[in-house]
């Protein structure tokens, strides 16, 4: 699959709500081992917020090797590419302690319902 | 009734912002509907990050149903041509539209606009050659400063928006930008996880520019702040975050944090550039990323 990242952000991916659109695109492909070539011709500014939605929390459910295997990054300019980097590094941190992360999960649902 | 506001002088000392912010605690503790005054006799300089703080000041006063009257008869004449430049004079009610100077315009965001966002600091902040810098470093920058305009939106539950104005100090040598919004603040929002209830606002602030950490969950998230601290010492440039009780100050490799005598509900950042290409790098610029797996 070839998605041009463009046509959902326009010249700039740096809000959630389209990383969030990108990554409901994609995962389905992804899910079933399908590869996916994301382009980024065209857009120029790329903010964290983005990058956590699209493709961080893809890593809940794509291992790391399928997320290699499968995901192409295609023409990102390079400062796409540094927070792209980061982004890969603070998911694979946050989801490879499931534990911690369900314990705090919970901890949060249950101070959310006392109210 | 009317209460009359002296404006002081505004610069970019930790003092003035405090000025700033017993403006905001006087109108905090007045009653509702009150009407205010805004007189300016007092104020011999005002700053971008005051002209920023004073309009959010006005929404402020209007969303709290008193009325605002800006005494224009008592600004000094070099204050009130900035004032007419940067297009706060514009904004509210007088005919003198901005014009392009050193200013940075003033502009008020209710809503998230992601291209009206980035066209601001692309065109009138970055884009105006006060930067002699490359289009990706640009964007670069423009990318890391939305990040601010993103957790204001986001994470601030600020009712009037989000408040922004800059300018170039030639003579400093300096591109500014503030970027203010009235929400509840960064450390009141660090506390809203159990596990942070008892942080200090100096620790929620800490907490909050540590890579990874967000009061979102379900997400990986919590590096806007970190990149953005990143970017300013990489850079030489400075970061000020006023929230709360809280202040941060970025700069020189160097973090300091210190506690504020007024609690002001929402949070206030200050970004300073340098204005010399000598300072900036990006990394990698002439990198072929053509194709790139992880």
């Amino acid at each position: 699959m070839l998605c041009k990242v463009y046509e959902i952000t326009g010249k700039f991916a740096t809000d959630s709500d389209s990383g969030q659109k990108l990554y409901e695109m994609i995962f389905p492909h992804l899910e079933k081992g399908e590869s996916v070539q994301l382009d980024f011709t065209g857009v120029g500014v790329f903010a964290s917020a983005f990058f956590n939605y699209a493709i961080g929390q893809l890593l809940q459910n794509i291992d790391s090797d399928d997320f290699t295997r499968l995901l192409d990054f295609k023409e990102i300019p390079q400062t796409g590419l540094n927070v792209l980097k980061r982004v890969i590094d603070n998911a694979k941190q946050y989801y490879a302690d499931q534990q911690y992360q369900q314990a705090v999960d919970t901890v949060v649902e249950e101070y959310a319902a006392s109210f | 009734m009317t209460t009359c506001l002296s404006i002081p002088k505004i610069w970019n000392a930790s003092e003035d912002y405090n000025k700033l912010f017993k403006l905001w605690e006087q109108i905090s503790n007045s009653p509702f509907d009150e009407d205010f005054e805004l007189d300016f006799r007092n104020c011999k300089f005002l700053g971008h990050n005051g002209v920023a703080f004073l309009g959010g000041l006005a929404h402020f006063i209007q969303h709290r149903g008193g009325r605002v009257n800006f005494l224009w008869h008592t600004i000094a004449p070099s204050i009130k041509m900035n004032l007419a430049q940067n297009g706060f004079l514009y904004y509210f009610g007088e005919s003198q539209e901005p014009w392009d100077g050193n200013s940075v315009t003033y502009r008020s965001d209710r809503h998230h606009d992601k291209s009206e966002i980035m066209a601001y600091l692309l065109e009138k902040w970055l884009g105006k050659g006060w930067l002699n810098i490359s289009k990706p470093l640009q964007n670069e920058i423009a990318g890391q400063v939305s990040e601010i305009y993103g957790n204001a939106f986001e994470h601030s539950d600020s009712e009037i928006g989000v408040f922004s104005c800059g300018q170039c100090y030639p003579n400093r040598n300096y591109l500014e930008l503030s970027v203010i919004d009235f929400g509840i603040g960064i450390p009141t929002k660090v506390r809203t996880l159990p596990t942070n209830s008892h942080f200090s606002s100096k620790d929620a602030l800490m907490w909050a520019l540590e890579s990874g950490n967000t009061t979102v969950m379900g997400v990986p998230r919590g590096l806007g702040l970190n990149l953005l601290k990143e970017f300013v010492n990489y850079n030489q440039g400075t970061l000020k975050i006023f929230s709360n009780d809280s202040y941060v100050k970025i700069a020189d490799n160097d973090v300091t944090y210190s506690k504020q005598t007024i609690n002001f509900s929402g949070t206030f950042i200050n970004i300073t550039l340098k204005c010399d290409e000598a300072y900036y790098c990006l990394a990698s610029e002439d990198l072929d990323a053509s194709s790139i797996r992880f």
